[in-house]
């Protein structure tokens, strides 16, 4: 029996450039989500978060650098801008938290409208396919989770910085940058596969949203339930939140406590296979046609 | 040349699904393709080999086999007779479940095929918010174009489909016609060979509906091959100089319509004649052997019912030539895509 008689199809030989087609993809992706007013509002939101802490980190440089004998005090005040990795760490989690609402509301704009409408066939027409398209998609909502919680995060870091020891500070804390980084590609990961699962099965913005606060409110709430009437802690592993959290901890290095420890592989198991269970059930919705049974 | 598959021989004999061998039977036209892209071979341009699609137990396509020419083709069928398979794979966005669909010698779905292949959904799938000169961008950089050479690409497409002063706006605010006209711009900015068309005249005011014809046929006369889907089935008449018919997953019938028309035993073609002395015409044409029959419309008017109509045309020159009858006007009644559609499918529903 020959290749072609059994089907057999090469590899194309421009795949390498297809896959550059992520960019456009992206990047409309994330200017619909720009173009709308309302999302702006939560844009807002996560940005007042970081304008706080910006300036706090401003005022206590300056407070600092006038009088160094208020270091300890100032510190003692502004106990959320210390400048260790639980800081930025914290501060990740309260943006995450903005970013969560953020992609309920745009979950639609950035990935439903074009399974629901049809406009992959736009895509799919060109020189990609759909494992260019997915990743385009998914680097779309990756880049706005970015946006709210990595790119923020960097900036602080940096500025607490520049506007403190300088380069002994990024000398000693190094591991923050990677802890920054390694929590900000969790989320985006986690997220941005999650939310493209789901904006696949339900496209439109409302059952989205309650199928978001499902995941994220009603299974913790359900975990938290089941560990009281079982005593297992590993029921809270049913919250995805707080097994990224987990896993953002471990990239900040931070030890945390024994007690969650014990959770820190399960959660990275957990984490993992929410990604890959996610692409597979987006792949059957990145078809050029449906068959209805 | 071109092929009829009558339903009962369609598995078996004449058509081109038929054809043996690897290669399939030469298309409707034989016109000179243009030259192909640089890079690309001068493999013909777009072939259906055999091809059949499944899904699951569905079967979209059964045994499809044609060659797409320069030049407009129609395809015409009812709802659910695999059109949109047949669209879907030739844009490469499906893969047949068995034979082959290239274009320009290479699989449709593989990228360097996708380079000559423009596709106009008949979705109205566009991003709402966005303006129509943005889509067509972010539609020009998946094909990889550097952003100087995408806007220059834009503009001169925006050009072509009568968009560029109002690309600007969203979306949202453009009627039916100037969604149809941001959607072919899509498909033409990569300036393809092949160009598929899914209802593109959908929503189009008779001026834009003509100036688009226009469009077509001036992209027709560059060479390029171009696949119109519509249930306009009037407007195919006049812009395509081919048609493929399907119907239930199979294709019926393929090549230019007035030959498919003649293959078309089974119905007699009416044919409308205007003469100042109708009753001596008619008595003249009873005597003619492909004449089954002869109705008086209007004392000027008559209309027959004629068989193999080439043959016919033949003594009707001559009759006229030798018996100084004066015609004013011959018109076949029904040659229409229409007509043809509908006979196409009583001769399916008898045959299947």
């Amino acid at each position: 029996m020959t290749l072609e008689e059994i089907r057999y199809r090469g590899w194309s030989e421009q795949l390498t450039w297809s896959w550059l087609g992520w960019w456009p993809i992206a990047r409309t992706g994330l200017l619909l989500v720009l173009r709308r007013k309302v999302f702006w509002i939560f844009l807002g939101l996560a940005s007042l978060s970081f304008l706080f802490m910006f300036a706090t980190i401003y005022l206590k440089a300056q407070l600092t650098t006038q009088n160094p004998g208020f270091r300890r005090f100032v510190d003692g005040i502004l106990s959320n801008a210390t400048g260790t990795g639980e800081t930025y760490r914290d501060f990740m989690f309260a943006q995450g938290t903005v970013t969560m609402l953020l992609l309920a509301f745009a979950g639609a704009t950035l990935v439903g409208d074009d399974i629901r409408t049809g406009g992959m066939a736009f895509y799919l027409a060109r020189r990609i396919g759909r494992w260019h398209y997915l990743v385009g998609k998914l680097l779309s909502v990756g880049f706005l989770v970015s946006l709210t919680t990595t790119l923020p995060a960097l900036v602080l870091y940096f500025e607490y910085g520049l506007l403190t020891d300088s380069i002994e500070y990024f000398r000693d804390n190094w591991t923050i940058l990677r802890g920054i980084l390694g929590y900000g590609l969790t989320l985006a990961a986690v997220l941005s596969c999650l939310l493209f699962a789901l904006a696949s099965w339900l496209p439109r913005t409302v059952p989205l949203v309650m199928a978001w606060v499902g995941v994220f409110l009603l299974l913790p709430a359900t975990g938290e339930m089941l560990r009281d009437a079982t005593g297992s802690r590993m029921w809270l592993l049913l919250s995805l939140w707080r097994d990224v959290r987990l896993i953002g901890t471990w990239c900040f290095g931070a030890a945390g406590q024994p007690r969650e420890l014990e959770l820190l592989y399960p959660s990275m198991i957990v984490a993992a296979a929410v990604c890959v269970l996610s692409i597979a059930a987006v792949l059957p919705r990145l078809r050029a046609t449906r068959v209805v049974p | 040349m071109s092929d009829l598959t009558t339903p009962r021989t369609a598995a078996v004999a004449a058509g081109p699904s038929s054809a043996p061998g690897p290669s399939p039977a030469p298309g409707p036209s034989s016109a000179p393709g243009p030259s192909p892209a640089p890079g690309l071979s001068s493999a013909p341009l777009c072939v259906f080999d055999k091809v059949c699609k499944w899904y699951g137990p569905v079967i979209g396509l059964n045994d499809v086999s044609f060659r797409l020419q320069p030049g407009i083709t129609g395809l015409v069928g009812h709802n659910g007779a695999g059109k949109s398979t047949l669209i879907k794979l030739l844009t490469g966005q499906l893969r047949p479940s068995l034979g082959r669909v290239e274009v320009r010698g290479r699989a449709a779905w593989s990228a360097a095929a996708k380079r000559s292949i423009g596709y106009c959904p008949d979705l109205d799938a566009m991003y709402e918010e966005m303006s129509g000169r943005a889509f067509v961008r972010v539609m020009a950089r998946l094909h990889g174009f550097s952003s100087r050479e995408t806007r220059e690409r834009v503009e001169r497409v925006l050009e072509v489909v009568g968009m560029a002063d109002r690309a600007d706006r969203p979306v949202a605010t453009y009627s039916k016609g100037m969604r149809q006209r941001v959607k072919l711009a899509q498909a033409l900015v990569h300036e393809p060979e092949l160009l598929v068309l899914d209802e593109p005249l959908n929503g189009v005011d008779p001026v834009g509906r003509m100036e688009m014809c226009r469009l077509f046929r001036e992209l027709a006369a560059a060479g390029k091959a171009i696949l119109v889907s519509s249930h306009i089935l009037d407007e195919l008449d006049t812009l395509a100089d081919r048609i493929l018919f399907v119907c239930r997953g199979r294709l019926l019938a393929s090549g230019p319509l007035s030959e498919i028309r003649t293959m078309l035993d089974a119905f007699p073609a009416r044919i409308r004649i205007a003469a100042p002395d109708a009753r001596r015409l008619a008595m003249l044409l009873l005597a003619l052997p492909r004449v089954l029959g002869v109705e008086i419309e209007s004392a000027g008017e008559l209309v027959l019912r004629v068989e193999r109509v080439k043959e016919f045309y033949g003594a009707f020159a001559e009759l006229v030539a030798r018996e100084g009858v004066d015609v004013e006007r011959l018109e076949v009644l029904d040659a229409s895509t229409e007509a043809v559609f509908d006979y196409l499918m009583r001769a399916v529903a008898h045959a299947w």
